[in-house]
């Protein structure tokens, strides 16, 4: 019964059910998700064969441990993103459905035009998400961007079908040592460009703002952070065991992925709406991530993005409730607005906390395991530039969690009474979500071995040499 | 009892306070003073085990004379400024908060204190960071919050570097062994040594981070400031001592280039200090706010400690440590009667006080204690901590250190003097003559610090002795005690002696005091004007524009502060660049991108 088939098959079977009986829709995509994310923790490990043809030739689906934590991360965000904001879901079931299945398939896929035809389902179902906000202009560019990508990435299949005869990754990746760097240059950097849409890498992220800004409750939280975060485990397993290259490509991947990395953190820096800082510091963080998998410290990488995309998911839900509530994002105008929503205060001030890595969250374990990686194979530039960015990130994480805590100008004593006016931000079920959340944030930090236990299960993921911080490390002498 | 069950205890303590402020706010605020007052107790319970070593998870800890000192220094803080949390604990926007992370700011520095490893140190540093920076700005000012957590997190990343660098060339996060594997890279070791205390510099206010203190210190909540300038700047001290027994810098830079005998690394550092000290005396002169006043006092302060840590012999390093424990008691005291003042009046600039002394005389004494020992006037413990800094400088031929230590001791008379004779002397403005002393409770730590600032004064060996018990764990000479009296190569002092003759002094001035003529009470509005109607009598008090001569002297523009928002505005200006380069909403522009980022690659594959 644990088939990895069933993580995309039910949903598109239940996609196709609620075209039939629209008005179960909302239903289905619970069932669906529920079905997913119980699924999702009792698969294992192995490779699954599509079709009868054995791979090379067919298709397969892989499940390893670090798609076994995509899997689980994402169908578990999806749930949750979807029971929080069940009340929007409305009309766009079906979409939902479709790109769940296409967002299981693009995580499970063992073979690169698979995860294309994968890659595309998530991606039209999510210009039909983005068409939401009713800011057409914005869907259009993401429309031009994405497809653009999509070629791009297509192209790059093809040149590689070309150069090794096969599509299957495996099999690509077995015979990639045969291939001269020249020869590599072309389909790899073609790759690049098509990932890097989704991944947010800085010059092809143009279609990010627009659609991230104006998203609401729901749309916010499913971009930052379920399609976002497939979008990196799909690069993830792209570059470190699929193709990863050498010397001068690595450099120039790793240059453009730092640039996003710092310009995304200083864009971050000077905005004035919550959405858009949140969006830039998304875009900096998936530079950090590409960079670190490129990098090759694939369990660093993977913690990060673990608790970025579920620090994402908090933030962008209760950004999503500003505008739903008082209309506006910016946050001097929101001045003192958890004063009347202090729990919704505490789970978004957690989860902005662990981004800016303070200590005993699980973004702080995420940047203690970056920085013992880096420096352990020798780089001493990296961390520098990761711990000055901790500091503008830090800045304009206390700026705003300042201005939403305590309402009142310059000069002023914060009182309760200059606030804006009282509101109930989300629900008292969805502010427990939030907490719970939160929670898990602080759980993640604290109990770390627990943490690597749970992500690794004992293994090094694809083959990561990089070490990471134990308890017993900090005991040192004993 | 061990540490980690006192470290739970304070915990469950402070788990306990936050229920109950939930429950009544006040009744919460004075469990902040039985939570403090119980950290007293076990610290001095559990002294006997000293030496010893504990783990819990990834914290480990092991109880050290320094730690305990320092430990003692800020708990004595906090204790007693936790007097006036009930009073204020009303007015916070978030008391539970406010008395939760008051307590959590005590362990955090308490588990620093005693830290064995980096990752708790670190840990336990940005636990107060956050904690604190969540206090400030219940204050009255968000900006001056937020400039605090930035020069903090500069202090702490930069430091966090220092400790991964030094983790991956050693091996280990144990500060007392890890460091041992410097000694042979004169080059990686300056590197860490200049990022390794930046979080000190930062937390102590050495310029040019000095820069938080007066904002944060400044628009605190009145409660917190106490503890923010005669706690939490210690931290920092803390720090700046690693980097001389930890890090053993004076044996790391042996070989290497020396200014007057000190190695030129930690010469650098003591002439920020020196800085430090000038730049925090001048400034403090020109406030206006009491609350500035004193916060630029603690960057001159925070100058003193940190030159006579680095210094890390036998008589400057003690004058240092003394130092620490007499400016942490005269400056929470005067930051507590500042705050009683701004209780009674509800202001701190001091164009709008006077005359409190007709009002508050217990409060007026206090705080006339506490600036003598601040001035470093004897029979006041700040007189033996700045003599024995003296001394140590003396000695070593230190001449410009020395030259600015001398500056500092004495432009401090003229900034101490300010708030004394601006908000105590002088007339009463009416619309205080209503106003009442401190009631009881509030007098309790002001009593409390002025007993040990006397202690500290006339006994200053008591605090001594402790001290040379650090530097017998540090592994230098100790300082020379004999009977009450310290013995350093130029001489000696005996603080009870220096008191009795002060004493005598005292007795005579008291005795012209009552013999003499009565003076006429002169009231604010009483003045020369001729019956012509005054509109703005604030401007005719005697203390605006107090050194009116003296701030013309220092009118330069004052840069610092300019440096840090021209930094600022850059990141933004770039990041604005970035946004409308590289994130365009414009397809054409992304396409444009690729093509570039294609041609790079060529290139780049080619070459």
């Amino acid at each position: 019964m644990n088939n990895p088939v069933l993580l995309i098959v039910i949903p598109l079977l239940l996609a196709f059910l609620s075209v039939i009986i629209k008005k179960a829709g909302k239903w289905l995509l619970l069932v669906g998700l529920l079905f997913n994310t119980a699924l999702a923790f009792f698969i294992t490990t192995g490779e699954t064969i599509i079709g009868g043809f054995a791979p090379p030739y067919g298709i397969n689906l892989v499940v390893d441990q670090f798609t076994l934590v995509g899997v689980i991360l994402i169908n578990t965000l999806m749930l949750i993103t979807i029971v929080v904001s069940f009340d929007l879901v409305g009309k766009y079931s079906i979409v939902l459905l479709t790109a769940l299945a296409g967002i299981n398939g693009m995580l499970l896929t063992g073979d690169l035009f698979n995860l294309f035809v994968f890659m595309e389902i998530t991606v039209i179902a999510a210009y039909i998400l983005s068409a939401q906000a009713k800011k057409y202009h914005h869907t259009i560019t993401y429309l031009v961007i994405g497809s653009v990508g999509s070629v791009l990435y297509l192209l790059g299949i093809i040149l590689l079908y070309n150069l090794t005869g096969s599509l299957n990754m495996a099999d690509v990746a077995a015979k990639l040592p045969l291939l001269t760097t020249k020869e590599l240059l072309v389909p790899v950097l073609l790759i690049f460009i098509g990932i890097g849409v989704e991944v947010k890498l800085m010059p092809v992220s143009g279609w990010v703002k627009g659609v991230y800004s104006n998203a609401n409750r729901l749309i916010a939280p499913l971009f930052a952070s379920v399609i976002a975060g497939t979008a990196l485990f799909v690069f993830g397993k792209l570059f470190v065991s699929v193709l990863p290259v050498s010397d001068t490509l690595t450099l120039l991947m790793l240059i453009m992925s730092v640039m996003t990395f710092v310009f995304g953190e200083f864009a971050a820096f000077n905005q004035k709406r919550v959405k858009n800082i949140l969006l830039y510091s998304s875009i900096g963080q998936a530079g950090l991530v590409t960079a670190l998998f490129i990098s090759g410290l694939v369990y660093a990488a993977v913690i990060l993005l673990i608790s970025n995309v579920i620090s994402k998911l908090i933030m962008f839900t209760i950004a999503g409730a500003f505008t739903e509530k008082y209309e506006t994002d910016d946050y001097e105008s929101l001045n003192g607005v958890f004063v009347h929503n202090k729990f919704t205060g505490i789970a978004f001030t957690i989860a902005a906390l662990s981004m800016a890595g303070i200590p005993l969250l699980i973004g702080f374990y995420a940047k203690l395991n970056i920085l013992i990686g880096f420096f352990q194979a020798q780089n001493y530039v990296l961390p520098a530039i990761i711990l000055l960015m901790a500091i503008v990130e830090g800045a304009y994480i206390i700026k705003l969690l300042l201005a939403l805590w305590a309402p009142g100008k310059e000069g002023q004593v914060s009182e309760k009474s200059f606030a804006v006016e009282k509101k109930q931000l989300l629900s008292v079920k969805n502010t427990i979500i939030c907490l719970i959340v939160a929670l898990v944030i602080i759980a993640g930090g604290v109990l770390i071995d627990i943490t690597e236990k749970v992500v690794t299960d004992g293994q090094p993921l694809l083959g990561d040499q990089s070490p990471s911080f134990t308890i017993s490390q900090s005991k040192g002498g004993e | 009892m061990t540490l980690i069950t006192v470290l739970i205890t304070l915990l469950t303590l402070a788990a306990v306070t936050y229920l109950l402020s939930l429950v009544n706010s006040k009744l919460g605020a004075y469990f902040t003073i039985v939570t403090s007052l119980a950290t007293i107790v076990m610290l001095f319970l559990i002294k006997d085990s000293i030496g010893q070593s504990y783990s819990l998870s990834f914290f480990t800890f092991k109880l050290t004379t320094v730690g305990w000192y320092f430990s003692m220094v800020m708990v004595t803080v906090y204790f007693t400024t936790a007097f006036l949390n009930p009073f204020w604990i009303k007015k916070m926007i978030y008391p539970a908060a406010y008395n939760l992370f008051f307590l959590v700011s005590l362990i955090g520095t308490i588990g620093m204190f005693f830290a064995r490893d980096f990752i708790t140190l670190f840990i336990c540093w940005e636990t107060v960071v956050w904690t604190s920076t969540f206090i400030i700005q219940m204050g009255k000012s968000r900006k001056s919050s937020y400039v605090y957590y930035v020069v903090s997190a500069i202090g702490s990343m930069v430091t966090l570097f220092a400790m991964m660098l030094v983790y991956q060339v050693s091996g280990t996060l144990e500060i007392s062994t890890a460091f041992s594997a410097l000694s042979g890279q004169p080059v990686l070791a300056l590197i860490v040594f200049f990022t390794f205390i930046l979080a000190g510099l930062s937390k102590i206010g050495i310029f040019p981070f000095h820069v938080w203190l007066p904002m944060a210190h400044g628009s605190a909540p009145h409660t917190f400031s106490p503890v923010l300038s005669g706690g939490l700047v210690k931290m920092g001290a803390f720090i700046a001592y690693l980097s001389v027994t930890a890090f053993a810098a004076y044996e790391v830079f042996a070989n290497t280039f020396t200014i007057m005998g000190i190695p030129a690394p930690l010469y650098i550092i003591m002439v920020l200090g020196a800085i430090s000290i000038v730049v925090g005396t001048v400034m403090a002169i020109r406030q206006d706010d009491a609350k500035k006043l004193l916060a630029y006092s603690s960057v001159a302060n925070g100058g003193y400690i940190l030159i006579g840590i680095l210094l890390y012999d036998q008589i400057a390093f003690a004058g240092g440590m003394l130092h620490l424990i007499s400016h942490a008691l005269a400056s929470a005291t005067a930051f507590i009667t500042i705050a009683i003042v701004a209780y009674r009046t509800g202001t701190t600039k001091m164009s709008e006080l006077g005359g409190m002394i007709h009002r508050m005389p217990v409060t007026y004494t206090v705080y006339l204690i506490a600036i003598i020992s601040m001035a470093g006037i004897p029979p006041m413990g700040g007189f033996v901590s700045k003599w024995l800094i003296l001394q140590g400088l003396a000695d070593r031929g230190l001449l410009f250190l020395a030259a600015a230590a001398f500056f500092g001791s004495i432009g401090s008379f003229m900034y101490v003097f300010r708030p004394l004779s601006a908000v105590f002397l002088g007339q009463l403005a009416p619309k205080y003559e209503k106003i009442k002393e401190a009631n009881i409770m509030m007098q309790i730590p002001m009593y409390l610090l002025t007993i040990a600032t006397l202690l500290v004064g006339v006994f200053p060996n008591v605090v001594l002795r402790v001290i040379a018990d650090i530097q017998l764990e540090a592994g230098i000479q100790e300082i020379v005690l004999v009977g009450n009296t310290i013995v350093v190569s130029n001489g000696v002092l005996d603080a009870l002696r220096v008191f009795i003759v002060f004493g005598y002094g005292f007795l005579i001035a008291l005795v012209i005091f009552i013999l003499r003529r009565k003076s006429r009470r002169v009231t604010l509005m009483d003045t020369y004007t001729s019956a012509e109607f005054i509109h703005t009598p604030e401007l005719l008090h005697y203390s605006s524009n107090f050194y009116a001569p003296f701030e013309r002297l220092t009118k330069k523009p004052y840069p610092v502060l300019n440096l840090y928002e021209k930094v600022s505005i850059k990141i933004k200006e770039i990041g604005h660049m970035a946004e409308s380069l590289f994130s365009s909403s414009k397809p054409a522009i992304t396409i444009f991108w690729i093509i570039i980022v294609f041609a790079i690659f060529f290139l780049g594959g080619v070459l």
